[in-house]
């Protein structure tokens, strides 16, 4: 204990001597910002609280939606199974029919899917994974003492906690949660009447989701404007770690497109609340004809993938920064590649936003505009290939730590390819006709930014655990948590391609009327069952988790890992302000790994007389 | 504030880290980047309704639509809206001068030109309130309903409406009108076409009016708020606040720039919705 | 920021109005004078009348951006880390407008169909005939002229 306080008073010499004087102290007599618990714990504008605070609310998210796909999956593969014993859980909709046996609602199982669409994409690999990460790294990384605007960053949490309240509340109303699918499509989305989920439920829905929209807007602009405006001396943008990069690109993407989806919720707001026809045209209920036309549903669709597609490369992208700094750490090389990484996440966030139709080739884009979209959805394969194969090259001799998040960075790149190549196939409208709408879909995109990200997330997780609560998380543990992860995960996902491959759709309820999706049952059964062992492998990342935090072996000097970015000069026990006096002068890029006969050189640590700096 | 570094040889770049590279704080940088955000949710709602006007047979002519003005005038086109605009245009010039006011540190100034900003944007919203009024009053156009069509085709009409168009009256394909409401019934004119059909008068598409509101509502929204942070502002600036502050009158430079941006997304609501 | 002298920055502004008021003027002036409210009988083709405007806008819309928003006075990097991105509109519009023509030429080839083929339309309104493409059998004899079945069931082509 007292060799830990010791160690957290000593100033790095390099940072005493070299290191940039702000006139920390001058301006901050005492700390203003974590005065009481309130100001420390809650309304916390400390950028590693709020990262923190991201994090775990994140990890609540990813259980509740990981627990409602194991009820979908359970359905899909034993429909005929008494689910009564879910009846405390989900009441109503779980309906008992002759003796007691309980059956899924259908409306709900639709909700299930919905939700847990939205819950996993935007609430847990968009802000629990760029939220947790661009925060706590953004400022220790570039050498900086907080966010450009710590006030809004903390209003970022609070608007997503806002969003996630209203999404949480939306699943209790009686008619149920949204059910229409994540992407919320009118005409099921724009009338309240097409399903008891459109109704209340969806209301809520889109008011959590322009809140949400808020949320990444108010973080977006902190991350872009932190990273140009606050690097430290001596920071330059070729000397900044790849993560810094990624979350970069990231809030640029999110600036861009999430505005898009907001204008085209607005419309659907409208469409469903004051009765106007922007997405609606030639609708019959009940063989009625609705007096609403002149719309047009692939409208909403358009402005929604506009966002949609960026999106998935918001999930990806701070998922492979930490791939790349991880990798590059714990394989004790330079990342190799650094400038064509950079380039290749700058040409991926261009290219996003110019491809977002090929979602949409089989629900009545005009084919002739799809042919560019499918050009240019193949020339992403262009860079992503690029990324991988300067992950082989940088492991490719290097002298390697496995320990969990190398495993982890080792497994999303694995994921990665395997989830990219299924991408090169649907990206081509002709082989989309045979496979739009199908598991194949389904596992394509799980396996390659579902899995993926998820894998990006751990890594990172259990790389910077120290610095997140001072402690280790545990090293066996955690590698059981990998073997079990990536075997469960394609023990899940490579079935769902074969009956992707055999035309099994999704989102169906049950498929035991359709004689030619029969052969499957034992597959959909071998799916659900790797499903919930996957399912069950994740509790012990959450128990590693929360044990870490209070019993983890302590973190007890300030460079873990032989490291060389800026956040390993901060104390063991992190303070606000980041560096205790002066703040560290960057002298070289981050991957001087094994460089002249030395194992690591950190970042703040001067050129030796006549060495090259490797950056350039 | 920014100390030069010892270790530097090389002449020191703007990205060297420890500067502002775009030589702007941190503050303005994020308006600028807040309005590209915001000019993206804009270019949704336009584009949407320029994919819509493509898909739609007929189109309202918006000099026919925006041709009242203020004390019963009416065949008067587009003039109330020029003059909304030109409302717009002096209200920027005004927060031009209250920026140039806060450079000079002239607090009496930057007062007087954001008081002048202030009325304006208040103006145009009036000027709004009226327009939108009139619509849906007079001409009966909401959000559900779209009266003002145009003919596909030549013909003369078989009825009157008391107002403009009398019995007998010819028109060619091309020509706008609309349909009027007597009491709270619409009365949709009968008329002849050349080929000897007897037709009755349709109703535009709904999408024209919906959007109208809703993207015109949208922009007097951003006008609102607008006001209302320059009020704002306005009170911190007679307190004196910015006087002591390091950046001075930045806040004030700020909200010149959103405000400027309001009256630029008027340009395009103007070209879309007036003048196309 | 490098600052032009107070009395210059004052004619920057005043200058400033005269060209956005001038311009918008032209703009209404092109307007009306090209659908014939000008000169009796005198009328402009939509596509120069069109261009015309257009081209006025973006010159309204750079005169705001460079001289009232000051972005002249920026470095280049601001400018074109703002100014790049819109870029990107090039595209969606190209694409949104082309769908948009699309959905033009579906509604009219929908219009084509036969009236003893088509359900029932919304009373009192223009235009859009409610039934899928006529090509399809199936579906012609799915639907007579008044046929209560929703919409959804006669998709052609739905053959699961």
């Amino acid at each position: 204990m007292s060799v830990v306080q010791q160690k957290n008073k000593e100033t790095d010499p390099l940072i005493r001597d070299l290191g940039h004087d702000d006139h920390f102290h001058a301006h901050h007599h005492g700390d203003k910002y974590q005065t009481n618990f309130l100001t420390t714990y809650i309304f916390s504008q400390d950028h590693k609280m709020i990262a923190r605070q991201y994090l775990i609310t994140g990890i609540v998210w990813a259980i509740v939606g990981a627990l409602m796909s194991l009820v979908f999956r359970i359905q899909l593969a034993y429909p005929d199974a008494d689910v009564s014993w879910l009846k405390p859980f989900l009441g109503k909709w779980i309906t008992l029919g002759t003796g007691g046996v309980g059956r899924l609602d259908p409306e709900f199982y639709y909700a299930l899917v919905t939700m847990h669409g939205t819950i996993l994409v935007f609430f847990v690999l968009t802000a629990g994974l760029s939220g947790t990460f661009s925060n706590l790294l953004i400022p220790m990384q570039i050498g900086a003492r907080d966010m450009a605007s710590p006030f809004l960053n903390m209003l970022s949490y609070w608007f997503f906690f806002l969003s996630s309240l209203v999404m949480m509340y939306s699943l209790f109303v009686s008619t149920g949660p949204f059910s229409g699918g994540w992407t919320a499509y009118p005409p099921l989305s724009a009338l309240p009447q097409a399903s008891s989920g459109s109704g209340a439920g969806l209301t809520l829905w889109l008011v959590s989701l322009v809140l949400f929209v808020v949320s990444i807007l108010l973080g977006g602009l902190n991350y872009i404007t932190t990273v140009l405006n606050l690097r430290t001396q001596g920071m330059t943008m070729w000397r900044l770690p790849l993560t810094v990069w990624a979350f970069l690109v990231t809030a640029i993407i999110a600036l861009l497109s999430f505005p898009v989806l907001a204008s085209g919720f607005f419309l659907l707001i409208f469409d469903r609340s004051l009765g106007t026809s922007f997405y609606l045209s030639d609708i019959f209920i009940n063989g009625q004809a609705l007096d609403r036309i002149g719309g047009s549903p692939i409208l909403f669709q358009h402005l929604f993938w506009f966002l949609g597609h960026p999106e998935v490369y918001i999930i990806i992208l701070p998922a492979m920064g930490i791939v790349s700094e991880v990798m590059s750490v714990h394989a004790r090389k330079p990342i190799f590649g650094y400038r064509a990484m950079v380039y290749s996440m700058l040409s991926i966030g261009f290219l996003s936003f110019i491809v977002w139709a090929h979602h949409m080739f089989m629900s009545g884009v005009n084919p002739f505009l799809s042919n560019f979209f499918v050009i240019f959805t193949l020339i992403i394969a262009v860079p992503s290939a690029v990324k991988v194969f300067n992950w082989l090259t940088t492991l490719y001799g290097g002298n390697l730590r496995l320990n969990t998040q190398m495993l982890f960075c080792i497994g999303f790149v694995s994921m990665f390819i395997s989830g990219g190549l299924t991408g090169i196939f649907l990206g081509n409208s002709t082989i989309d006709i045979q496979q739009h709408d199908t598991y194949f879909v389904v596992a394509h995109f799980h396996v390659v930014m579902g899995v993926a990200a998820f894998f990006g997330m751990f890594a990172g997780v259990y790389n910077w655990f120290p610095k997140l609560f001072g402690r280790f998380m545990n090293d066996s543990l955690g590698k059981i948590h990998f073997w079990l992860t990536i075997i469960g995960a394609y023990a899940v996902f490579g079935p769902m391609h074969y009956i992707g491959l055999g035309g099994v759709p999704r989102r169906y309820y049950r498929f035991d009327n359709f004689d030619a999706f029969r052969d499957f049952d034992d597959l959909n059964q071998f799916i659900t069952i790797a499903a919930i062992v996957t399912f069950f492998a994740q509790l012990l990342f959450v128990v590693n988790f929360f044990w870490s935090i209070w019993k983890g072996r302590k973190l007890t000097e300030k460079n873990p890992y032989g490291s060389n970015s800026l956040e390993w000069t901060t104390p063991v026990k992190t303070i606000h302000g980041n560096w205790p006096d002066k703040l560290p002068v960057v002298q070289r890029w981050a991957y001087d790994y094994g460089k002249d006969g030395k194992e690591f050189i950190q970042q703040h640590k001067p050129m030796a007389e006549g060495e090259e700096d490797s950056s350039h | 504030m920014m100390t030069t570094d010892q270790t530097q040889q090389t002449p020191v770049s703007n990205w060297e880290g420890g500067r502002e590279p775009f030589k702007a704080s941190y503050g303005k940088l994020m308006m600028w980047y807040f309005l590209l955000s915001d000019a993206f949710t804009f270019a949704g709602f336009l584009i949407s309704y320029g994919a819509l006007r493509f898909s739609s047979p007929t189109w309202p002519v918006p000099d026919f639509v925006f041709s009242s003005l203020p004390g019963g005038i009416h065949h008067k086109p587009l003039i109330f809206v020029t003059f909304m605009t030109f409302v717009l245009i002096v209200s920027s010039v005004t927060m031009v001068r209250a920026v140039q006011e806060g450079h000079r540190y002239n607090k009496k100034g930057v007062a007087l030109w954001m008081t002048l900003t202030i009325v304006g944007g208040l103006i145009f919203l009036a000027c709004q309130a009226w327009e939108w009024s009139t619509l849906m009053g007079k001409e009966h156009m909401t959000i559900h309903v779209n009266p003002f069509g145009t003919h596909i085709e030549s013909g003369t009409y078989l009825d009157g409406d008391g107002h403009d168009v009398q019995k007998g009256d010819q028109f060619t394909a091309g020509k706008s009108y609309l349909i009027h409401k007597h009491g709270d019934e619409w009365a949709p004119l009968r008329y002849q076409t050349e080929s000897g059909e007897i037709k009755q008068q349709q109703f535009g598409p709904k999408a024209f009016g919906a959007l109208f509101f809703f993207i015109t509502g949208f922009h007097g929204f951003h006008v609102f708020s607008g006001v209302v942070f320059l009020s704002i502002i306005l009170v911190n600036v007679l307190s004196g606040i910015y006087a002591n502050r390091k950046n001075h009158y930045e806040m004030v430079e700020k909200i010149g720039l959103y405000w400027h941006f309001v009256d630029l997304v008027w340009v395009f609501v103007f070209l879309v919705f007036y003048l196309l | 920021m490098a600052h032009i002298n107070y009395e210059a920055a004052k004619r920057v502004a005043y200058r400033g109005f005269v060209i956005l008021g001038v311009v918008t003027i032209v703009e209404v002036f092109i307007a009306l004078l090209g659908k014939g409210y000008i000169v009796e009988g005198f009328h402009l083709s939509r596509p120069v009348m069109y261009l015309a405007m257009i081209c006025l806008s973006l010159y309204k819309a750079y005169y705001i951006i460079f001289e009232f928003m000051h972005m002249r006075y920026e470095l280049p990097g601001l400018v074109r880390s703002v100014l790049l991105p819109t870029i990107l509109l090039i595209w969606v519009i190209i694409a949104f407008f082309y769908e948009g023509d699309t959905w033009f030429h579906w509604r009219k080839s929908v219009q084509e169909i036969p009236a003893e083929m088509q359900l029932a339309r919304p009373a009192g309104n223009a235009g859009l005939i409610p039934v899928q493409s006529a090509d399809s059998t199936e579906a012609q004899e799915a639907v007579p002229a008044d046929s209560s079945r929703p919409a959804g069931q006669v998709q052609p082509g739905h053959t699961h």
